[in-house]
């Protein structure tokens, strides 16, 4: 084939211009994810000599450390939980501020603020609340109540980080659910009303399938963002009471940089990669059958 | 091909070049770094938790100043509690601090970061003997000296002499019993008052105190022995206290050990377990006046848990003779001796102590002076890290009384084997 000067001369700017992009993916992305694959596969302390192992850290992670399935079992909870919780609750708020005029953009921006605040900052606000004598469990003590240890109970514990999780992570949910509600047609509604429909009608039958392509992408970012829970259980309550709230990436951050394993945190961060991209695989296997992409 | 497409393509290919390679040698390099190793010598990595920690490191620059006017010492570094994660990043970088501090307590886990000190000990005659016994046989590691030791700190009980008085209870001094102990925390604990305040982790106590106070270690011959059942006891009573004598708050796995100490100075505890570092801190900040004794054990004759801090060489350095010039400096008697003197810290020399004890009352002095002599090293292992944070993160299921000690040491010590 006759290739036109122009076009090859393009090519060849085109690829100029994309070298120091492509040489940082290289670098940055690609390289690590190479070296982190390499490290899983030997006992490797930062400082010391690295020994190859082969396959020991995954056989280890999958059969001789009770902690990793407790973790897994631990971010699969929270994943679960944080994610219902957050889409409902954002999904109700996002309607509510649609219909509510004139206030919504302000309480939309006051839904927003703990998004862009940083989590450190949030967390350590959490935890003075949360503490045994903290805000909550003394305005428990004004009404005569005796509040429970809200980050020291196990049974409590993962409950107290889903609560702050979500009052964090919601606004960004309601922005894009808020988008996605801005663009539903009021002719549709208004079409299904003079056929009778209800508001929960109109809700489940018009606006829930409308919403669908932004629901689903909340739902993988956000099912994304679970798995990678760490600021919370490490500033809250350090992964305790026991591994009650340790998360696998809060657990791949110890042995990485406290335990000085840096072989078996590399395995734990290829079985987090391995777990997050089946689940989005799976949903986006389902996209078709659960989102409607018709105007 | 024009000469002007071309010159246009290799000037594009140029800039791009000269824009990677920059952004690549602008992350690669540290911030005004020299390569010769002569700035790293004065350079120190150390815990910088607050402005008392800074002032601490000052002055020990101070008082070496007072010898030699041109000596300096660059400092930087994190929190303490961050500090033996971030050590181990930081060294591997470039252009890293020479000089480091390491702790009796953690020789052994940062082995791999610091060099011996033996051959340069001899070179520069110094007399090693001078500095406190237990320090230096915690800071030796396979044999060879990794450190220079600026304190040596036995864990000290501290009482709130306001409230005892309130409570009826007699201030312990030198020898104290672990049942009298128990008696006067039941009788201090009273009107909002708790008998005393206790912290997550294990080697800020009050276990690992009272089973050292014992005679009980948690290191046998180079390994872990946290299943040895003197210790598993002496952890089984520190739980008892809070867990079932509720003589205590229950801490939470986050507090650090400013939660406690707040407790103590605030006047909500009447006792609590702590380094001597605390020493100047709780007698000036807490509300009632405070007294010093031994940590009790079973016998009332304590044997003090020392605790100690050094400065080290990085195995990464290289002038490393600059460097050990630069500690021997600060570790004088002289200089030690200031900064005990200054800021508190229990001197590493005997011959120091004096400047360091200063207006203290004699009875506090005579406490910290018989730990120093009974006093065994905190000796640990490389994995003591692991055993830290495993202990403060599970310790709250020990404090409310839903593990044993002999469940909770046992599962740390096979996860930290």
């Amino acid at each position: 084939m006759k290739r036109t000067p122009a076009r090859g001369g393009h090519g060849r700017l085109a690829a100029v211009y994309l070298a120091p992009g492509m040489l940082g993916f290289l670098i940055f992305i690609v390289l690590p994810l190479v070296a982190s694959l390499v490290i899983s596969l030997f006992d490797w302390p930062l400082f010391g000599t690295p020994k190859f192992v082969g396959l020991d850290n995954y056989v280890r992670l999958l059969t001789g450390d009770p902690v990793f399935w407790t973790v897994l079992g631990n971010t699969l909870f929270f994943a679960v939980c944080y994610t219902v919780f957050n889409l409902v609750a954002a999904l109700a708020v996002a309607t509510w501020l649609h219909n509510l005029g004139s206030w919504g953009p302000f309480f939309r921006v006051l839904f927003f603020i703990p998004v862009v605040t940083p989590m450190v900052a949030n967390a350590l606000v959490w935890r003075l609340m949360l503490t045994d004598d903290g805000v909550i469990n003394s305005f428990l003590a004004n009404l005569g109540i005796q509040g429970p240890s809200w980050l020291s109970d196990s049974h409590l514990a993962m409950g107290s980080l889903i609560a702050m999780s979500v009052w964090q992570g919601i606004g960004y949910n309601i922005i894009v659910l808020g988008a996605g509600l801005n663009g539903i047609s009021p002719n549709l509604l208004e079409a299904a009303r003079l056929d009778g429909a209800g508001a929960w009608q109109r809700f489940f039958r018009v606006v829930l399938p409308m919403l669908s392509p932004s629901l689903f992408f909340c739902t993988v970012m956000t099912i994304i963002g679970s798995f990678k829970v760490f600021t919370q259980p490490y500033l809250l309550t350090l992964g305790g009471p026991g591994d009650s709230t340790n998360t696998i990436v809060l657990y791949l951050y110890r042995n990485g940089f406290s335990f000085d394993k840096l072989g078996y945190a590399s395995a734990l961060a290829w079985a987090l990669f391995v777990i997050v991209m089946l689940i989005t695989a799976l949903q986006f296997s389902q996209q078709k059958r659960l989102v409607n992409y018709d105007n | 091909m024009s000469i002007n497409r071309v010159t246009g393509r290799l000037l594009t290919a140029a800039a791009v070049a000269a824009l990677a390679a920059g952004t690549l040698s602008a992350c690669g390099s540290s911030t005004g770094s020299s390569s010769g190793g002569g700035k790293e010598a004065s350079s120190m990595y150390t815990w910088i938790t607050n402005e008392n920690d800074r002032a601490q490191w000052q002055a020990f620059v101070d008082a070496a100043k007072k010898k030699d006017p041109a000596f300096n010492l660059t400092l930087e570094g994190p929190s303490f509690n961050d500090y033996w994660t971030k050590v181990k990043t930081r060294l591997s970088s470039s252009g890293a601090p020479c000089i480091i501090t390491t702790q009796a307590a953690r020789a052994q886990e940062l082995k791999d970061l610091t060099v011996p000190l033996d051959d340069m000990v001899k070179s520069n005659s110094i007399d090693v003997s001078m500095y406190n016994k237990a320090m230096i046989d915690g800071l030796t590691v396979d044999g060879t000296l990794r450190g220079i030791p600026y304190d040596a700190e036995p864990v000290v009980l501290y009482y709130n002499k306001d409230l005892l008085a309130a409570a009826g209870v007699k201030e312990p001094t030198t020898k104290y019993t672990t049942s009298q102990f128990a008696g006067d925390l039941k009788a201090l604990t009273k009107d909002g008052v708790m008998g005393l305040a206790v912290p997550p982790g294990f080697g800020s106590g009050p276990g690992l105190p009272l089973a050292f106070a014992n005679g009980n270690e948690p290191v046998k011959d180079g390994k872990l022995d946290l299943t040895n059942q003197g210790l598993v006891n002496d952890q089984q009573f520190a739980f008892d206290l809070v867990a079932k004598e509720k003589v205590a708050n229950a801490p939470q796995a986050s507090d650090g050990t400013d939660v406690p100490e707040q407790q103590f100075m605030s006047g909500k505890a009447a006792m609590i377990i702590d380094g001597p570092w605390m020493y100047d801190t709780l007698t000036t900040k807490t509300q009632g006046k405070v007294g010093i004794a031994v940590v009790p054990s079973t016998s009332g004759e304590s044997i003090g848990m020392i605790q100690g801090s050094a400065f080290a060489i990085a195995a990464s350095c290289k002038d490393k003779d600059a460097a050990f010039k630069n500690i021997m400096k600060i570790t004088t008697p002289e200089v030690i001796g200031a900064v005990g003197a200054a800021r508190g810290t229990v001197p590493s020399v005997e011959s120091a102590v004096k400047d360091w004890a200063g207006t203290k009352p004699a009875a506090d002095v005579a406490v910290v002076q018989a730990l120093l002599k009974s006093g065994r090293p905190l000796v640990t292992t490389p994995s003591w890290n692991q055993v830290e944070t495993n202990f403060t993160q599970y310790s709250g299921e020990g404090f409310r009384g839903s593990k044993t000690a002999q469940e909770l040491l046992s599962t740390i010590m096979n996860s930290a084997k």
